[in-house]
């Protein structure tokens, strides 16, 4: 159940909009209901009538660390609830405000501080997207390789804060393989380095505990990460990447295996499309509509790398794939949708009634680390519990699933189902079918040994439920983290179930 | 019907409205799309009658849309990489490798349960 937002007063957002201007300049602090709203907005799926829940009682536009610093040593003083927000493209909600308080946005933090090209490196504001970093890199023939869904929008505090996943990670890691150090601002203002060791360019330390990572994918409850040093690689010479279609699923399923198995240094991912994705294409996209009748899914990989080194390595996976009895869809399509897949955001979307009619929806994806072995079974089961909210209403429609390989040994997979949901009709009785239906999916995970989210967070409604589940006793050092770096909860307060750090002392904020 | 732009406003090509809005007679090209110019596939009108109604777009738009949606992608190549490696060339050197020297008509493994 959603928690009331508790509102500030506007005694009380004067008050802390006075002490603001003691650190920021006015252009800094911004207070209209266009600048509110406009930090409201997130790709997933929220009942249009309750959208004015999640508005901020302001939003702040810092410059750099020390301005992060005092905005946070504010509000912790005035106990006012503070929410860091990047690209605002997580799936989970993190940058969205719970309670109000104030917004950091992190934007105007997006200058390249330092380029070391004899240890290859960059160090930048959190602030910039990988598309406008590669840009510049690409002038030094160099690369950094973070390449999520929404590559061109999402920015790398952003990725910091959610520990993202990248679709190229198999060949050269996901977010936290490639950040290496970042100056975080703790919940109290104070200003820490974290990396391993305290080095800025190490990538491999073994000194004192491993930090780094406990302020990766803490979707904004811990702090505000705000300039990183990040690892970078030569701009690949060439790019590979088929797409195959299968006459039926369980050739699809054993073709993709192979190809993650096959040890392939230069292989970036593969990924496995389902009937039912396959059948949503042939619906909707203009590269799927004319293909024959007996495509019923696909498998695509991906490869980066020099040309000498590809080629022969496209050799082997082409043949991989003709002995699971594939037939290549052909240049235009494989160069196409790989091209696609990095910029899904820009996707204009609709979805079907049962009927047939076309309605406006939004695009909502659940995901789910699954291994390769449990995929047919997650598969069927996760189909049937959106099928069951479909039967209810047309407010759902079922977009099918993607596996993605989550690392290059292929022994788990970023599963994903995707969802179409129709916004302008999610009333409260829908909505609460979309979160049984959440917990529901998330359970399934779990019962197969997964965890709730590969990629894009559990601290959604729903599945966030099943945290403690996964996390076994975890989750009770969590929520002593928690309240060790942040005693008065001021971090993104309301996620990840954290409010129960202070409920059990007693101290309920 | 009437020019909407005549020719001294555009002389190299002039505009001319009922041309713009007569794209080619569609096809069919399954049971919920039709076709139109090469590569340009519309939902069926028969499904957009109801809570989206279908618009109509000129031909330079559509055509548009189409060409830029390929610079995107063309764009994205270039970003991530300096060449494309073209899988069909590919896939025909494993063919006349396969037709040379002949493969084990064994099936693949399978490796994992279903």
């Amino acid at each position: 159940m959603t928690l009331a937002p508790e509102r500030l007063s506007d005694q009380r957002v004067a008050d802390v909009v006075s002490a603001l201007r003691s650190v920021l300049r006015d252009d800094q602090i911004l207070t209209s209901k266009p600048d509110r709203y406009n930090r409201a907005r997130v790709p997933a799926p929220f009942p249009v009538h309750r959208w004015a829940e999640r508005v901020p009682d302001l939003a702040v536009l810092p410059e750099t660390t020390e301005d992060v610093a005092a905005v946070v040593r504010i509000a912790n003083e005035l106990r006012v609830p503070v929410v860091p927000r990047d690209g605002g493209t997580g799936l989970t909600d993190g940058a969205v405000p719970l309670r109000g308080g104030i917004v950091v946005d992190v934007k105007r933090m997006n200058k390249i501080h330092e380029l070391d090209l004899v240890n290859r490196t960059v160090t930048v504001g959190t602030g910039i997207s990988m598309l406008k970093l590669n840009e510049q890199l690409a002038r030094h023939g160099l690369f950094y390789p973070d390449d999520p869904a929404s590559y061109p929008c999402s920015l790398v505090g952003g990725r910091i804060g959610t520990s993202g996943w990248s679709l190229i990670g198999s060949r050269y890691g996901h977010t936290r393989d490639l950040v290496l150090s970042f100056d975080h601002v703790l919940p109290t203002g104070d200003i820490m380095h974290v990396g391993d060791g305290i080095g800025r360019k190490i990538t491999k330390s073994s000194s004192g505990y491993q930090l780094k990572h406990l302020f990766m994918g803490h979707q904004g409850t811990l702090g505000i990460a705000t300039v990183a040093t990040l690892k970078l690689f030569p701009k690949p010479e060439a790019e590979l990447s088929p797409f195959w279609s299968f006459d039926n699923y369980d050739d699809a399923y054993a073709c993709v295996g192979a190809l993650a198995r096959a040890g392939v240094a230069t292989f970036a991912g593969a990924v496995l499309f389902d009937e039912y994705k396959v059948a949503y294409l042939r619906r909707d996209d203009e590269a799927y509509i004319p293909q024959p009748g007996d495509v019923r899914a696909l498998v695509c990989a991906a490869m980066y790398g020099y040309e000498d080194e590809v080629r022969p390595a496209g050799k082997r996976l082409f043949r991989i794939a003709k002995e699971h009895r594939a037939r290549y869809l052909g240049d235009e399509i494989s160069e196409g949708d790989w091209a696609a897949r990095h910029d899904r955001y820009a996707t204009p979307l609709h979805g079907r009634t049962k009927a047939g009619q076309v309605v406006p929806m939004s695009w909502h994806c659940e995901d789910a680390a699954i291994n390769y072995a449990n995929l047919p079974a997650v598969s069927r089961e996760w189909h049937a519990i959106v099928a069951e909210l479909r039967r209810k209403t047309d407010v759902f429609d079922d977009w099918g699933m993607f596996a993605y390989t989550n690392s290059v040994t292929g022994a788990d997979y970023l599963t994903e189902i995707d969802v179409g949901i129709w916004e302008q009709h999610l009333d409260d009785a829908a909505w609460e079918l979309w979160v049984k239906a959440k917990r529901d999916l998330a359970a399934v995970s779990l019962s197969y040994g997964g965890s709730i989210s590969a990629c894009h967070g559990s601290c959604r409604e729903g599945e966030v439920d099943l945290v403690p589940q996964e996390l076994g006793r975890g989750f009770q050092v969590m929520l002593d983290v928690k309240r060790t770096l942040d005693p008065n909860n001021i971090m993104n307060p309301g996620k990840y179930l954290l409010d129960g750090a202070y409920a059990e002392s007693g101290d309920d904020r | 019907m009437k020019d909407v732009d005549g020719p001294e406003h555009s002389p190299s090509y002039p505009y001319r409205y009922a041309e713009q809005y007569s794209p080619p007679e569609p096809e069919r090209v399954s049971d919920v799309a039709i076709t139109t110019f090469e590569h340009v596939y519309e939902v069926d009108p028969r499904l957009m009658q109801r809570w989206v109604l279908q618009q109509t777009f000129p031909n330079w738009d559509s055509l548009r849309i189409m060409a830029s949606r390929q610079d995107h992608l063309d764009w994205m190549h270039r970003h991530f990489a300096t060449t494309v490696i073209n899988g069909s060339a590919l896939l025909a050197e494993v063919n006349a490798e396969d037709e040379a020297n002949p493969p084990s008509t064994a099936a693949p493994q399978q490796e994992a349960p279903q």
